[in-house]
């Protein structure tokens, strides 16, 4: 792996540690609101990580789309089926 | 001089922010901890940009003064969204009837006001 | 079997990290991706088509085929998801319990949100117009409108919301926004261009590489006015589950 090209390889480090960690709570996390709000801290890093890898676009889009409405559509949809989730 | 007022302003903005998460952590029940959440956040973001956006005058152009310009009105939008945001999510938490923290532990007897206050609200 | 499936998805894992390191390095001038058409974009499409943004000159240029069946899906995601929710017979009750009507709306919730509400949609259209030279377009532009309505609705009420912007408008809004790109598209060929070849349009007056400029404005509104409908029905339709009387 190289880092020379990034911009700051800490700051790389960092948030790909906490896009993981945002991952497995998603998956770990039974209430399905608490799920559909970590998914958007998920977006929210991940749009953190385009910025940081200058595609500016794309972490716009994933600003707006990911972290904005998507995370309210969830919602808007797991208050409508059972809370908990099984496994 | 001015990189001194950026570093006193970010050092400053950081500081809340540790304040901020040390109150989200430590304090015991959902009230307080966004009454932590939502004052430190707004001050904290507030002080971080204002940091920025300074910084950005170093060198004096016209494009350097709008991006600054851009930043101010993020500060603007921050403070009004930020408290709102933190109103409605207190609110939500009061309809949903969150049991708040008391000091001596008394399960028998409720909080004097919250049946009023539910009653003035839903009579 | 969930140890079965975690083994699998480990090795999966890991055999997608190995994969991962023969990919080109990050930012490599040489790599396939980065020799062939890369460098006519970025030595041509300044001067082809007047668009600075080179992200935006290959989405609604280059590739105005791709954007325009992404915008198709968009909307037919929304009309899938209105077909799906819209008056079918529910047999369980619905799970959420519905509030009690509030005795004089939230008044803090509604006034920030008039004051947000405006100052959101005018940033909207300036992505939108702006899309040309800074990073922004008809998507993100459209998203901002959607979320701009899903805040009206969430600090009023659906219903208030919904006499505003009716279900009927956003039906005909989203399709309007596949008709205005498949039109700017179809007028090019009856110019007598290729489907989505800009150029023609350089009869109303413009040269031929303003052409191309405006015709990318007019796809991005297209794609703009599609998303921010199809976001707003969606919502309308998740949130009160198909019934529209009450959002979240």
């Amino acid at each position: 792996m190289n880092w020379d090209a990034s911009l700051l390889w800490q700051f790389d480090v960092l948030i790909i540690t906490m896009v993981i960690l945002c991952a497995v709570a998603a998956l770990t996390v039974r209430d399905l609101v608490s799920c559909a709000i970590i998914g958007g801290a998920y977006s929210f890093l991940m749009c953190l990580l385009w910025t940081e890898m200058l595609a500016v676009d794309v972490a716009f889009t994933e600003a707006a789309v990911g972290a904005g409405v998507s995370t309210v559509l969830l919602l808007g949809t797991a208050l409508h089926i059972k809370r908990k989730s099984k496994d | 001089m001015l990189n001194i007022v950026v570093m006193g302003l970010m050092l400053l903005g950081l500081f809340f922010f540790f304040g901020t998460s040390v109150g989200i952590v430590r304090f015991p029940d959902f009230y307080s901890r966004l009454h932590a959440a939502g004052k430190g956040d707004t001050l904290s973001s507030i002080l971080l940009l204002a940091g920025l956006a300074l910084y950005n005058l170093h060198h004096l152009s016209v494009d350097a003064i709008l991006v600054s310009v851009k930043i101010l009105f993020i500060i603007v939008f921050i403070f009004i969204a930020s408290p709102t945001a933190t109103h409605a999510i207190m609110d939500a938490g009061y309809e949903a009837r969150v049991k708040h923290w008391v000091k001596r532990k008394t399960p028998k007897e409720p909080w004097p006001g919250e049946e009023r206050r539910r009653q003035e609200r839903h009579p | 079997m969930k140890k079965i499936a975690l083994l699998i998805t480990l090795a999966v894992g890991a055999l997608l990290i190995l994969a991962a390191e023969d990919f080109p390095r990050w930012g490599d001038a040489h790599a396939p991706a980065n020799d062939y058409l890369s460098p006519y974009y970025i030595e041509k499409s300044l001067e082809e088509t007047a668009v600075p943004n080179i992200v935006t000159a290959v989405l609604a240029d280059y590739r105005g085929y791709d954007t325009m069946f992404e915008t198709t899906v968009i909307f037919c995601a929304g009309i899938t998801v209105l077909t799906l929710l819209r008056r079918t017979q529910r047999k369980a009750p619905k799970a959420v319990r519905p509030r009690p009507a509030r005795q004089g709306a939230d008044v803090i919730l509604q006034s920030a949100s008039r004051l947000l509400v405006p100052v959101m949609q005018i940033f909207a259209l300036y992505v939108l117009a702006l899309g040309h030279h800074s990073p922004g377009g008809g998507f993100q532009a459209g998203v901002i409108l959607g979320a701009s309505f899903i805040l009206l609705a969430l600090s009023y009420d659906l219903k208030t919301m919904l006499a505003r912007l009716s279900e009927n408008t956003l039906l005909r809004l989203s399709a309007l926004g596949v008709i205005i790109y498949a039109g700017i598209g179809a007028l090019c060929l009856l110019l007598g261009d290729n489907f989505l070849a800009y150029a023609a349009l350089k009869v109303f007056g413009f040269s031929e590489v303003m052409a191309h400029s405006h015709g990318i404005l007019g796809v991005e509104l297209g794609v703009a006015v599609t998303v921010m409908a199809i976001m707003f029905s969606l919502y309308v339709d998740l949130a009160s589950g198909g019934d529209l009387d009450e959002g979240l």
